[in-house]
């Protein structure tokens, strides 16, 4: 096999479906920055976002990318509302106990995926989308959406963190909460604030899983774990260290073939993750929340 | 002397024990105030039942004409003390600046009047503005920590054991700035290790013991007290 071939069937989708990981597990890792738990509805939560999109695109028949934003937008307010019914009054108990209730959370929205969207296989458009040639790189527009999309929007996410008021407020209450509280922060809208960017991140997550591979009840539920490996790899709440870790990842999920069945492919992240947590269980960089 | 800040009677604890019993003093405006005890005496306890940061079960908080009891600590924050924690007092991951903001954070409007007053306290934090707070030397996060305190222009400033582990040259120059501090209105609650140098250089002060009140008086009478030199100052 020729180097030209490692890329483009190895490396390129490794990159893609890596820069998905991303999505998630920025999320994953600014709620444990800020919430101090494992929320494990991530993954169903970005099925959520994945088919309210196509119900954009099927309603409107408006173009996949146009009907990402309308994505983000409700399924930030859907993940809102959750923490407000569900996650809310359990904060001063034992964090495990918020853990449960967001499996059961899980296991509620895939349900109401089932019901409203069957338990078919679905595409935002169909047909067999031909990739371009770029001097031998073959890479599909989609991909380089996908790629842009996550650059951009954990981008803007760094500018916000770094920049604005309330974005080091976000950092402070993961820093230090007890200071935080006691230099007037508001918890509560911090708190808000996180489930908004988490969630929306989540339904871009799941958009481009959809739009590089098929919308199906279950798609975001496997995501889960590679998503997982990918925040803990990078370093529990480092946003940097989530991208790195989801394309890293991703990239290992996509070479492993070269060596196992493909049907073992996913079980790569839950090997990254078991060799992470007994190596180096603070992440490549330095996680700032263990 | 009208005190700005005047525990009445405070009892209270963590759990279910109470930690501190019947605990009063007084802070008046302009005041230095120092509050020193054996280990576990309950002094810091003290310092986070102004905040409510633990279970009040007895007596009231008054501040300033107000009754504070029960409020959050945000309203408490806004209504003009501030306050640094014993421990874990600065945020580690954001640079000098970013600590300085985050204690202005409830300021409406422009903070650079509030960042000149505490970079001129603090000329060092001015140089180094843009360094993690957590890669600072002892003495250096101690007026970080000291400085987000000071940033919404407190009326009254509540310190932990801000000299602990510091070396003698930082300890005179944390004092000095209490007292700078002071003479731009601040009245300032501290608790100290350093019985001796802290409560020569307070107006007034108190002892702890126990989580009681053992003795109070002025900085001079403490010292001079035979039997607070033995007990508490170590002859
Ligand atoms: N968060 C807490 N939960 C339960 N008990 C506590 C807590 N903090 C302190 N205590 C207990 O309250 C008592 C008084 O502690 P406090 O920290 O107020 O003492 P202190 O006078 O400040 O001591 P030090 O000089 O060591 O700082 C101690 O018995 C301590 O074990
Ligand atoms: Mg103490």
């Amino acid at each position: 096999m020729d180097f030209l071939e490692l890329l483009n069937f190895y490396v390129i989708p490794g990159i893609v479906i890596g820069s998905i990981y991303a999505l998630g597990a920025v999320g994953i890792t600014l709620i444990f920055a800020i919430l101090r738990y494992a929320h494990l509805a991530h993954g169903d939560l970005a099925t959520l976002g994945a088919f309210v999109a196509l119900a954009v695109v099927s309603g409107l028949g408006v173009s996949p990318l146009a009907a990402l934003p309308v994505a983000i937008v409700a399924t930030a307010a859907v993940a809102v509302g959750i923490d407000k019914v569900f996650y809310e009054h359990l904060r001063e108990r034992p964090k495990i106990v918020t853990v449960m209730a967001s499996l059961g959370i899980a296991l509620m929205i895939r349900s109401v995926v089932q019901v409203f969207w069957g338990v078919d296989t679905q595409t935002y458009v169909r047909g067999i989308v031909r990739p371009e040639d770029y001097f031998g790189l073959r890479i599909r527009d989609r991909e380089i959406y996908t790629v842009l999309a996550m650059l951009l929007l954990v981008g803007a996410l760094q500018v916000f963190l770094t920049r604005s008021k309330w974005g080091k407020a976000m950092r402070a209450m993961s820093d230090n909460p007890n200071l935080a509280l006691l230099s007037g922060i508001d918890n509560k809208k911090v708190v808000v604030l996180t489930w908004v960017i988490a969630g929306g991140l989540c339904a871009a997550a799941g958009f481009f899983l959809g739009l590089n591979t098929e919308l199906k009840s279950l798609m975001g539920w496997s995501m889960l774990l590679p998503v997982f490996a990918a925040a803990i790899l990078g370093g529990v709440g480092r946003v940097e260290g989530a991208v790195l870790g989801g394309l890293i990842v991703g990239v290992a999920e996509e070479l492993s073939v070269l060596w196992i069945p493909s049907e073992y492919k996913a079980g790569m992240a839950f090997v990254i993750l078991l060799f992470m947590l007994l190596v180096r269980p603070t992440g490549l960089l330095r996680g700032k929340v263990l | 002397m009208t005190a700005l800040l005047a525990m009445e009677e405070i009892t209270g604890g963590y759990g279910d024990a109470d930690i501190l019993l019947d605990v009063s003093l007084k802070v008046g405006k302009d005041e230095i105030v120092v509050i020193v005890g054996p280990n576990g005496a309950g002094k810091s306890t003290a310092m986070k039942s102004v905040f409510g940061l633990l279970t009040i079960r007895g007596g009231r908080m008054m501040f300033d004409g107000d009754n504070i009891t029960g409020w959050a600590p945000n309203r408490i924050v806004q209504r003009g003390i501030c306050y640094v924690p014993q421990v874990d007092n600065i945020f580690r991951e954001m640079s000098i600046h970013e600590n300085l903001e985050m204690g202005g954070f409830l300021k409406k409007g422009d903070l650079s009047a509030a960042f000149d007053r505490v970079y001129t306290l603090f000329p060092d934090l001015k140089e180094r503005h843009k360094t993690l707070a957590g890669s600072l030397s002892g003495g250096q996060r101690q007026m970080v920590a000291i400085g987000r305190a000071l940033m919404l222009d407190p009326k009254l400033l509540l310190l932990d054991e801000p000299t602990a582990g510091l070396s003698p040259k930082y300890m005179e120059q944390i004092f000095q700035i209490c007292r700078d501090v002071r003479d731009t209105g601040v009245a300032i609650l501290l608790v100290e290790q350093h019985a001796k140098q802290a409560l020569a250089f307070a107006d007034r002060g108190y002892v702890l013991a126990a989580g009681k009140n053992r003795h109070e008086g002025t900085g001079a009478d403490l010292l001079a007290d035979r039997e607070v030199a033995e007990m508490f100052l170590g002859g």
